[in-house]
């Protein structure tokens, strides 16, 4: 067995760069003066305990890794997977998803319900952005943008024009695709990480612009009192507004507000099985194998005749138009929205979901949406760590699995032998 | 099984039946939700409320609590997030909890607000000062600190009245809060005809105003009102006495926090700052704020009596109307006065503050302040 | 000489400080851009741990009973490139180098969560606070008459620049003449042929992260001292800032680094001078599509080939 003293000493010495400046010592506002003041002396064992143990284990690093073994590898996708091509049992499995959120809001409690809502608007944010990432292969950095459009045209609609939920939604769907047909057009001829920042750019462009045209969007004071969605012009609330009925006096019940929270989860239920169903026609189509053909090599797809440029617009635009529908439905659910909602690290983390999920595949990026909103939730406990510790998953979980929760897999028949 | 051990655990048994029955007669605690940042950016702030509602509970409980219940405080992080602070609104309807302090950012407090309002929860916030939150008729929503609406025109009347400046500048962080002063400053700039060179948003968190400063110079301004916090107005006097502005600089309580002597030194020397009375200055407070000093926390941020004073009044309600229904309670602090920390406080039919003084300090390099106005 | 010419120099000048900090840090970017191609989004909170570090070596010396300030701002720089050099090697080793090889967006995210992880370290570790310290070099040059509007340039503001000068200098001499920069350049020409020339081309990405480091490094020392004020949040938009720099003059590009962020500093201090300062962003992001529109690869980038 070699001793790896030199390696094991250079780690050491990185270890404690590391952890002894920030964590020894800590900067206080003495009054006017700065001072910094000695951490206790257990975190600087602490330190030190971490330094020796860095030290021991690349020491002995051959020896550990020999007798551990390496670290044991999981395997459901697989398993899963071997699952999911028996049609049979695909139907299945699917009608029990669907079943099990349908039941879901006569068990769950109030706050799980509102929990769920907000996972499914995660995941139709991201099933929007899984085209535009995952199947056609475009970096986007400014998705938020699009959810913010989306929210404001049903926000500011209603607010001048009284329009109510579901107008404003299609308006929200409309808009949104227009703008990313409209911002899509220019920037499309760059490639790669130049559309990133492009993209990124307008995202912050539309930010900035909803939150300085106070006298259009009311800037950062925001826009209040926007009406929730009605079934079919029944309202949810305790006392109808003039012309209209209540939910609970048309069927003659109590009123209950968990009406209206369950009536907003199975909307979003349902607005996410529609994205599901329309996403999942698209892959089939020659516009969903366009997408990824330009994403493999856009150089042979032009060659073989498809047209690049109009692939990418389409791609972005629908992405867009669900991002619209989103974000109108976050307005609705919100009741009351700000430019502080839409801030880069919003795009950053609908798309890490999509990067988490297996970039292009369906079930992982739903898998991924209900982890990445419902971890952090769980995590309250945790509260001053809760973040960091989310920060540490998204490292941990791109090097365990960099190919994604469930990775995607083309819809594909193979011969029997 | 022998005879004493069935002895022992018989009187065991009876033990363990008194303590569920003497717990069972007492009264179940009152819970109360402190909501608001206890994560992100502004957690600062978010303690100051805390400290000040915890003490609350905490004063409030060793004389004897409510109608024989104890107060119980659960706390609920919403990190200034609208989204988040919807998903708290609603876990605290889940949790059955009847009675909210906070939120602390008016973004979420806005939202938050509607929710409780519809599920019958008090809710009174210490800190956030947006005019908006009360202007939608809601019932059961009050506050316990003064306006935006309020301190603009204050902070306008003593700018017109004894500074009488040339040439304004008016400066804002593009938020709500810092939005909502500047823009009544403006107005009460305008209406006295005073004229105002300059409105303009920085960016929050920005560090470099060397160029606006260079155009305030252009400008020949000799006084800026910023409406935002104190890291911007710290760099923004830093910066400006670094590259010689000659200018009074004023600011709302947002600005009044003793770490804008530390960000901006010398400069923060002679800097004019709207705040409400100093409640922890007040000798009836000593004994509070020696309870706060000896917790090691600090009495003097401004949210922390405002918070204070909130549970006070639910209490004091509860007290009043021997009920703890929210809609009686409401109804209870529309109708009286109540003696608080912070003054004597009567709410109007909107749920805010029926006289909320502000007092205009001068500050001093050293984080005092003295003031310039009467209350 | 009239007044008008003054503001603008003064605009200028204000730009160019800001400007020389963000090219210090899009070199960060582009070296580790033009050697593995991809976005290191951790890269601005190796700067915010830069500031801390000089934050905390500052006062510390300053405790100990040191006075003299250029020991004082040399103890900060030799301190600062350690620790930041340490995160820079730290970070590639454990959030990268296992993702080598992998589709691009992988290390992308990790990135992002490297990011989100060491700002909550810092500021579990140091407070959310604004941390702030008196300057230690005041007084500058006037330029101009004195009587009516005059342009100032302060002594820090000359430190800034003839620190990201000489560090520009002493990087452009590194690159082209030293061996190990002639291995970085062979790097980001073609990592896998200069593995089989026998070059440690893990070794030559460790270097590039720490290079990369060290100039955050400076940054922050010339910020920390240029502003005296640090929080956990600053490394988020310094990075985002550096970004759009290195971007727009030609991500891969050194120089284009540099011509970037001096050029992006400037559009935002004129924007701020001329038109409106909450319109800085947006004028800076516009401007940013507009060359990219033009010009697809950045000002001083090289058109990329397609390869079949």
């Amino acid at each position: 067995m070699r001793l790896h003293i030199k390696p094991a000493l250079f780690s050491a010495a990185i270890t404690l760069a590391l952890s002894a400046i920030l964590l020894g010592v800590r900067l206080t506002q003495v009054g006017t003066e700065l001072k910094i003041i000695g951490a206790d002396i257990d975190v600087i064992w602490k330190i030190l305990a971490a330094t020796a143990l860095i030290f021991f284990y690349n020491l002995f690093r051959e020896h550990i890794e020999r007798t551990l073994g390496f670290l044991p590898h999981v395997n459901i996708p697989s398993r899963l997977r071997s699952i999911g091509t028996r049609k049979s049992i695909q139907r299945l499995f699917w009608c029990f998803i669907i079943a099990a959120t349908l039941i879901f809001p006569l068990l769950g409690s109030r706050s799980q319900i509102d929990l769920a809502t907000l996972v499914l608007i995660y995941i139709m944010l991201s099933l929007g952005l899984n085209i535009v990432v995952g199947l056609a292969g475009l970096l986007d950095l400014g998705y938020v943008g699009f959810y913010a459009v989306g929210a404001y045209t049903y926000a500011l609609l209603s607010m001048y024009f009284g329009i109510g939920f579901w107008t404003g939604l299609v308006a929200a769907g409309i808009m949104a695709a227009f703008f990313g047909f409209i911002l899509g057009f220019p920037v499309l001829r760059l490639r790669g990480d130049y559309l990133a920042i492009v993209t990124l750019g307008f995202g912050e462009i539309i930010r900035i612009l909803l939150n300085n045209l106070t006298e259009l969007t009311g800037g950062p004071r925001g826009i209040g009192g926007i009406p929730k969605p009605t079934f079919f012009n029944l309202e949810f609330s305790r006392r109808a507004s003039e012309n209209a009925q209540t939910f609970h006096q048309f069927f003659g019940i109590d009123f209950s507000s968990m009406h209206r929270v369950i009536f907003l989860y199975l909307l979003a239920l349902i607005l996410v099985l529609i994205t599901i169903f329309v996403i999942n026609r698209l892959i089939r189509m020659p516009i969903g194998r366009a997408w990824e053909a330009i994403r493999e090599d856009e150089i042979a797809s032009r060659a073989l005749g498809l047209n690049p440029t109009h692939i990418k617009l389409n791609a972005f635009t629908i992405g867009a138009t669900f991002a619209g529908f989103a974000g109108s439905f976050f307005a609705a659910r919100q009741g009351f929205i700000s430019p502080e909602s839409f801030t880069f690290i919003e795009s950053a983390i609908i798309l890490a979901i999509v990067v988490l999920g297996g970039m292009g595949s369906q079930v992982g990026v739903i898998l991924a949406a209900i982890a990445m909103t419902v971890l952090p939730e769980m995590a309250r406990e945790f509260n001053e760590y809760r973040m960091l510790l989310f920060g540490l998953m998204m490292v941990l979980m791109m090097i365990w699995r960099p190919q994604g929760l469930l990775p995607m897999k083309r819809p594909h028949v193979e011969l029997q032998q | 099984m022998s005879k004493t051990n069935q002895r022992i655990s018989k009187l065991f048994a009876t033990i363990a039946l008194a303590g569920i029955t003497s717990y069972s007669l007492a009264a179940e605690p009152i819970k109360i939700a402190l909501a608001g940042p206890v994560t992100g950016p502004v957690a600062q702030y978010g303690d100051m409320q805390s400290i000040g509602a915890l003490m609350a509970i905490e004063q409030i409980n060793k004389s004897g609590g409510v109608n024989g219940s104890m107060l119980e405080a659960v706390t609920y992080d919403d990190a200034c997030d609208p989204k988040q602070a919807v998903a708290v609104a609603n876990k605290i309807v889940n949790d059955d909890i009847r009675f909210v302090v906070g939120h602390l950012c008016s973004g979420s407090t806005q939202p938050a607000a509607d929710i409780y309002e519809e599920e019958g929860i008090l809710m009174i916030t210490a800190a956030s000062t947006t005019p908006e939150l009360t202007q939608r008729g809601h019932t059961l929503i009050f506050r316990t600190i003064g306006l935006d609406t309020m301190q603009g025109p204050a902070a306008g009347k003593y700018v017109v009245e004894q500074l009488k400046p040339k040439r304004a500048a008016i400066l804002h962080d593009k938020q709500q809060y810092g939005e909502g002063i500047a823009t009544a400053v403006k107005s009460a700039l305008d209406t006295a005809g005073i004229p105002v060179a300059l409105f303009e948003g920085v960016t929050a968190g920005d560090k470099d105003f060397s160029a606006l400063i260079a155009k305030m110079k252009k400008e020949n301004i000799d006084f800026v009102y910023f409406g935002g916090y104190h890291p911007e107005m710290g760099m923004l006097l830093r910066q400006a006495a670094e590259n010689k502005l000659e200018a009074t600089f004023m600011g709302p309580e947002g600005v009044g926090n003793s770490d804008i002597s530390a960000i901006a030194g010398e400069a923060s020397e002679g800097m004019l700052v709207t705040l409400p009375k100093a409640f922890d200055a007040d000798p009836k407070n000593a004994h509070l704020v020696e309870a706060f000093k000896a917790k090691n926390q600090d009495p003097r941020g401004a949210f922390v009596f405002p918070a204070y004073a909130a549970v006070q009044v639910m209490a004091d309600a509860m007290t009043l109307s021997k009920s703890q229904d929210p809609e009686v309670l409401a109804s209870t602090i529309r109708s009286n006065s109540f003696d608080t920390p912070t003054g004597v406080l009567e709410f109007d039919d909107k749920g805010d503050l029926k006289n909320f003084s502000f007092v205009v300090y001068e500050w001093h390099a050293d984080g005092s302040k003295t003031a310039l106005t009467n209350e | 000489m009239n007044e008008a010419f003054f503001y603008f120099l003064q605009q200028l000048l204000n730009g160019l400080t800001v400007g020389s900090t963000y090219a210090l840090i899009a070199i960060g970017y582009t070296m580790v851009y033009g050697i593995i191609g991809m976005i290191n989004f951790a890269h601005g909170e190796v700067y915010m741990i830069g500031c801390y570090v000089t934050f905390i070596a500052l006062t510390g010396l300053a405790m100990l009973g040191l006075e003299s300030v250029p020991l004082l701002i040399l103890g900060a720089f030799i301190l600062s490139i350690i620790v930041t050099s340490a995160y820079g090697y730290s970070i590639e080793r454990v959030a990268y180098r296992p993702l080598r090889g992998s589709h691009r967006l992988i290390p992308l995210i990790s990135a992002i969560g490297m990011s989100i992880l060491l700002q909550n370290f810092v500021r579990v570790a140091q407070g959310a606070r604004d941390i702030a310290m008196p300057s230690l070099v005041t007084g500058g040059v006037t330029l101009g008459n004195e009587a009516s509007f005059h342009a100032s340039l302060s002594y820090m503001q000359i430190i800034i620049f003839v620190t990201t000068l000489m560090a520009m200098i002493a990087l452009s001499i590194f690159i082209s003449r030293s061996r190990t920069g002639r291995a970085c350049r062979a790097c980001a020409e073609d990592i896998k042929m200069t593995g089989l020339l026998g070059i440690n081309s893990n070794a030559i990405i460790g270097i590039t992260f720490v290079i990369g480091a060290i100039l955050a490094a400076v940054a922050g020392v010339l910020l920390s001292l240029y502003y005296g004020v640090v929080n956990p949040y600053i490394g988020f938009m310094a990075g985002l800032k550096a970004f759009t720099a290195a971007v727009l003059g030609g991500i891969g590009s050194i120089p284009g680094a540099v011509l970037g962020g001096l050029v992006l500093g400037v559009t935002e201090a004129m924007t701020s001078g001329y038109l409106s300062s909450q319109y800085k962003d947006v004028v800076a992001f516009a401007l940013l599509i507009m060359i990219l529109l033009l010009r697809p690869t950045g000002i001083l980038g090289r058109p990329e080939v397609e390869k079949v």
